[in-house]
């Protein structure tokens, strides 16, 4: 299996646009990493750059400690799978699965023999004479799949494979995939710009905007410590409130946020960390979970209500702070009810809060006091 | 049904305009010289005589193998040189566009203007009055209709196709071989088709470079306005006979084609 490592890995292409900018990253042998990002943020060309279909412009790519930016794509041992299969179309099912091996020349008995555990494995046994046009959508991701893990590489580099799946189906897969690489212990490199995709299937997400990595780590870690505004934007839907806010001294000796006509105390454990913001704007970043409906033992927040969407498990309250422009949404109970135009009163969880710097975009340093439930 | 009056009108007029001329020459094919000419037309008994005379007092055997000889194998060398300068084109962008309208422009000159310095130059290496020497010609004109129209055939998802045959282990002559030219195959048959039709039709390069053992169907069909008149129903004949095949070809043409734009359809 792959251990894959990015150094500074750029590409850039002629008039000057750089797609892919300095990136470093570590792939860890038998780990499924997830490049998440919106289109256009370089997640693709870094994939591509790695199968070699794609050129580096400079940097350097290692697999498994050997430099191979000048190799070319079939001896790098990786697999791809892409987001519209790209299967050949006029080879039928067992043709398109041994065709790199035939390429590898396997000796045809043994092609026939991994076609047939490799169909077996993924349940497309039935399927192996029929063309890629008679097949449905879900069956062709399976065939792509099945195309990638017959030849045993050392990677598989996955490019929004499931963006082209209806939603059941894509869960479906999902699940699957994390069961694979739990089976095969495999090397996986995952691009996707759906963040609920890299938050269940990562062990590790790499999150990129503009052509750079913002930030790296395990999902709860990014979910927990967005590192700047755009992951506090980015994760999770409805994602994380951003308002505009202002750190100032209260009673006491303590600080507190001026976020429009209410003022939230900071809890004891993050003086420290925000003594620097003191009298200084800041961006507020609250998750929709940690505003609570009924909570007076919680600093309280009053927003006017906008919206108030059912979505079954839940319902998310959209609403405007006092004395802001800016809407935040919350996740409350299923049982909550209210009308738009209703003036409802929030407790604010702030051992979960954020501070994000306005001009830098990053976040401002803070203990993590991990998740416990809020105190009612 | 009123609505579409409008409509049905002008297209019976249309068709009429191109089946007409095809039907009087039909006609005329199976008659007389003499009742060809009559005005009011006059209803005769069909007869073959003129079918049976291009064969007889005409070569149109030998014009019809030679035609064969020059539009198979002028479409064999055009067909894969174009298929390999599309393919050249789309991936490698060779040439940018500057070269891809340079092989279209030396279509938009009056093939006049080239036909003399090929006749000088043919006429040195000893190409003139010869099967080679006529399908070489025929070569420049079918590349570049060719190549321009397979270009499209390479594009969209072909790419992505063989970009997965690359990481499976194929090379770049492997990609094209194995995957890109089987997803191109309509394409490349409706381009070998229209190579043939182009050949099967070409007058003015045929006339200057070939002689009377290499004259090719319409170069026959010219001989027969002889300085004594026109031998018009054998010209009726003899042009009946030379459209034949391309009739034949067309819906295979108009087939490969819608072919080759559904298959696009691999999502």
């Amino acid at each position: 299996m792959a251990h894959i490592v990015l150094d500074k890995v750029t590409k850039s292409y002629a008039g000057g646009v750089t797609a892919v900018d300095a990136v470093d990253l570590e792939i860890r042998d038998g780990e499924l990493m997830v490049l998440l990002g919106p289109s256009g943020c370089g997640k693709s060309t870094t994939l591509r750059m790695i199968a070699g279909l794609e050129t580096i412009s400079s940097g350097d790519l290692y697999i498994d400690g050997e430099r191979v930016n000048e190799k070319d794509p079939r001896d790098r041992d990786l697999a791809i799978v892409f987001q519209n299969y790209a299967l050949y179309p006029h080879m039928n099912v067992a043709r398109n699965l041994g065709f790199g091996l035939k390429l590898r020349r396997v000796p045809p008995a043994e092609i026939e023999r991994r076609v047939q555990e490799t169909a077996r494995m993924l349940g497309i046994e039935a399927l192996l004479k029929r063309r890629p046009a008679q097949l449905s959508g879900g069956q062709r991701q399976r065939v792509a799949l099945g195309r990638a893990l017959v030849r045993q590489p050392r990677g598989f580099l996955l490019d929004e494979p499931l963006s082209n799946l209806d939603a059941q189906l894509r869960t479906t897969m999902r699940l699957e995939l994390i069961k694979l690489h739990r089976q095969l212990g495999a090397t996986i490199i995952h691009v996707t710009h759906d963040q609920l995709e890299a938050m269940t299937m990562g062990e590790r997400i790499c999150i990129m905007d503009g052509g750079k990595v913002v930030q790296v780590g395990p999902p709860a870690d990014v979910y927990r410590n967005p590192a700047s505004l755009f992951v506090a934007g980015f994760l999770a839907s409805p994602p994380m409130n951003l308002l505009p806010a202002a750190v100032v001294g209260s009673d006491g000796g303590g600080l507190a946020v001026r976020v429009g006509a209410t003022t939230l105390p900071l809890p004891e454990e993050y003086l420290q960390a925000y003594a620097g913001c003191r009298d200084r704007s800041v961006v507020l970043g609250v998750r929709p979970e940690d505003l609570h409906e009924a909570a007076p033992a919680l600093p309280q927040i009053t927003v006017a209500a906008n919206a108030v969407e059912m979505v079954g498990p839940e319902v998310i309250l959209v609403g405007t702070p006092e004395g802001l422009e800016t809407e935040a949404s919350a996740r409350l109970s299923r049982a909550f009810r209210a009308e738009p135009g209703d003036r409802i009163s929030l407790g604010v969880d702030m051992r979960q809060i954020h501070l994000f710097d306005p001009a830098t975009g990053l976040a401002v340093p803070r203990p993590d006091l991990g998740f416990e439930p809020h105190r009612r | 049904m009123i609505k579409r009056a409008g409509p049905h009108f002008i297209l019976i007029l249309f068709s009429a305009s191109l089946l007409l001329p095809l039907l009087w020459v039909l006609r005329t094919s199976l008659t007389n010289k003499v009742s060809a000419y009559r005005i009011p037309p006059e209803w005769t008994e069909p007869i073959a005589d003129n079918y049976i005379a291009i064969f007889t007092d005409q070569p149109f055997g030998t014009f019809f193998l030679n035609s064969l000889i020059v539009a198979v194998g002028s479409t064999a060398i055009a067909l894969p040189l174009a298929t390999m300068l599309a393919y050249a084109f789309c991936r490698f962008n060779t040439g940018g566009m500057p070269l891809r309208l340079t092989v279209l422009a030396s279509q938009m000159l009056p093939p006049v203007i080239l036909v003399l310095p090929l006749f000088s130059i043919f006429l040195t290496v000893g190409l003139i009055n010869n099967h080679l020497g006529l399908m070489l010609a025929h070569v420049t004109i079918n590349l570049p209709f060719l190549a321009w129209m397979l270009i499209s055939f390479f594009e969209g998802d072909a790419r992505i196709v063989e970009e997965a045959a690359r990481v499976e282990g194929a090379t770049r002559l492997q990609a094209f071989l194995f995957v890109a030219v089987p997803m191109a195959a309509p394409g490349i048959v409706a381009a070998g088709l229209l190579g043939l039709i182009l050949s099967w039709n070409e007058f003015l390069y045929a006339l200057v470079l070939s002689g009377k053992a290499t004259a090719t169907l319409p170069i026959g069909l010219s001989a027969l306005e002889t300085h004594r008149g026109v031998e018009i129903a054998m010209l009726a004949a003899a042009t009946m006979f030379s459209i034949t095949p391309v009739f034949v070809l067309l819906p295979f043409l108009k087939r490969y084609l819608i072919k080759g734009l559904a298959l696009g359809a691999v999502k």
